[in-house]
């Protein structure tokens, strides 16, 4: 099955293009371009916002285990899916104290391993221009900046955010032929 | 009142769900400012009270004073005389003043849950329903669009959504799938309490008609006073 992924490449859905990339070996994801995010599941069905597109891909795909272990962290995850949404864009506020506490003794936001929770929070924090300047001039909090660089030498970020995230790189219109 | 306070189903239940219970009564503890009351979470309690036998209690907190007497009344009188032993969970109902609702969970390491959604979704993951992808997302969808465009957005969006809604309810009563989701229970819950001046679509009043028939709505009237 191959499901295709519309993208606008000058706002791209980082969390959505991370989960896609992770899940690649069970569920075939295609790339398109055009104005707005959607990820289309049936005739009558698509999703367009980037929570709803992470909860399917990864219910799609369990053996990836993205969206928690067990009823309680799948609630975790929830509660940052939201917090990525909702408390990461523009002025960061107590919110980057709230992550910083989350993450004191934590390699991954929930549970112990990767999950949708990782994906969306790092990917409001990477397009957030305040975060950027905090983490170029060293005064990111330590545990947030320690995991945010963490995920970013992972190999899925390294390709998401080499491909989408680069204001000087074209978009690459090659992916759009993979289907 | 339906509420049936007997377990219809074992502890052993919970223990899938949850990880084996050694002892300790598990226990949810919710923060709610009485400004803005979660409705959503009261039905959900309603179904979960006639699952498991539930220990509700009802608390308010120093942050917040004349709390209206239904809001102190919301759940069923209890039988004093049962210990904590005899409940399967706790559902501790705080009034404070918060800015969104909040759940604690007895489990170390468990961050706070903060949103009526999540809190619904993890309430109502407690009954124990399996979902396929596309239902189970496209119920997350409707929460969020429930609760943020309805629930928070201007008076544009609510009429958008409001139409949205009613056209999903022109072509099934429900709004995923054949029956009664927690999509239904939170997007009616919203509009209830968000739809303000803002005329609601034929399709939605009928659909509102058959969640209010629905035996756990009963309480949720009670709290729109």
């Amino acid at each position: 099955m191959t499901l295709t992924l519309t993208v606008n490449s000058a706002s791209p859905p980082l969390g959505a293009l991370l989960t896609a990339e992770h899940v690649k070996s069970t569920v075939n994801v295609a790339i398109d371009q055009g104005k707005e995010t959607s990820l289309k599941v049936a005739d009558s069905v698509s999703f367009n916002d980037v929570n709803s597109i992470v909860r399917y891909l990864a219910r799609l795909s369990p053996s990836h285990v993205l969206y928690g272990t067990n009823l309680l962290e799948q609630a975790e995850i929830d509660h940052w899916l939201e917090f990525s949404s909702r408390h990461l864009s523009g002025q960061l506020g107590s919110a980057l104290q709230e992550l910083n506490s989350a993450l004191s003794l934590r390699t991954f936001l929930v549970g112990n391993s990767i999950s949708l929770a990782d994906f969306c929070v790092w990917s409001s924090l990477k397009v957030n221009s305040t975060w950027q300047k905090y983490f170029s001039e060293g005064q990111a909090p330590c545990h947030i900046k320690r995991w945010f660089s963490f995920l970013s030498n992972h190999e899925v970020f390294k390709s998401v955010g080499g491909k989408w995230t680069c204001a000087s790189v074209q978009p690459q219109s090659k992916l759009t032929t993979d289907k | 009142e339906v509420v049936d306070s007997k377990p219809l189903a074992g502890t052993a239940d919970l223990d899938t769900l949850l990880g084996k219970n050694y002892g300790a009564l598990r226990d949810i503890v919710i923060n709610a400012n009485p400004s803005h009351p979660p409705l959503s979470l009261l039905v959900l309690h309603c179904l979960l009270r006639k699952r498991f036998h539930v220990l509700s209690t009802v608390h308010v907190h120093s942050s917040v004073s004349n709390v209206p007497p239904h809001l102190l009344a919301c759940f069923e009188e209890q039988d004093k005389n049962q210990s904590r032993h005899d409940f399967q969970l706790g559902f501790t109902l705080i009034w404070k003043d918060v800015p969104t609702p909040q759940m604690k969970f007895s489990i170390q390491n468990m961050c706070p849950i903060e949103g009526e959604g999540n809190i619904a979704r993890f309430l109502f993951a407690l009954l124990g329903q399996q979902q396929d992808p596309i239902t189970a997302t496209l119920v997350d969808s409707w929460i969020d669009m429930a609760i943020f465009q309805l629930g928070q957005g201007s008076s544009k969006e609510k009429v958008a959504v409001l139409r949205t809604i009613n056209a999903a309810l022109g072509r099934s009563p429900w709004l995923v799938g054949a029956n009664r989701s927690l999509a239904d229970i939170v997007t009616c819950c919203v509009v209830l309490q968000a739809a303000g001046p803002v005329a609601i679509p034929a399709n939605v009043q009928k659909w509102m008609k058959s969640c209010e028939n629905l035996p756990e709505f009963n309480g949720v009237y009670k709290l729109l006073q």
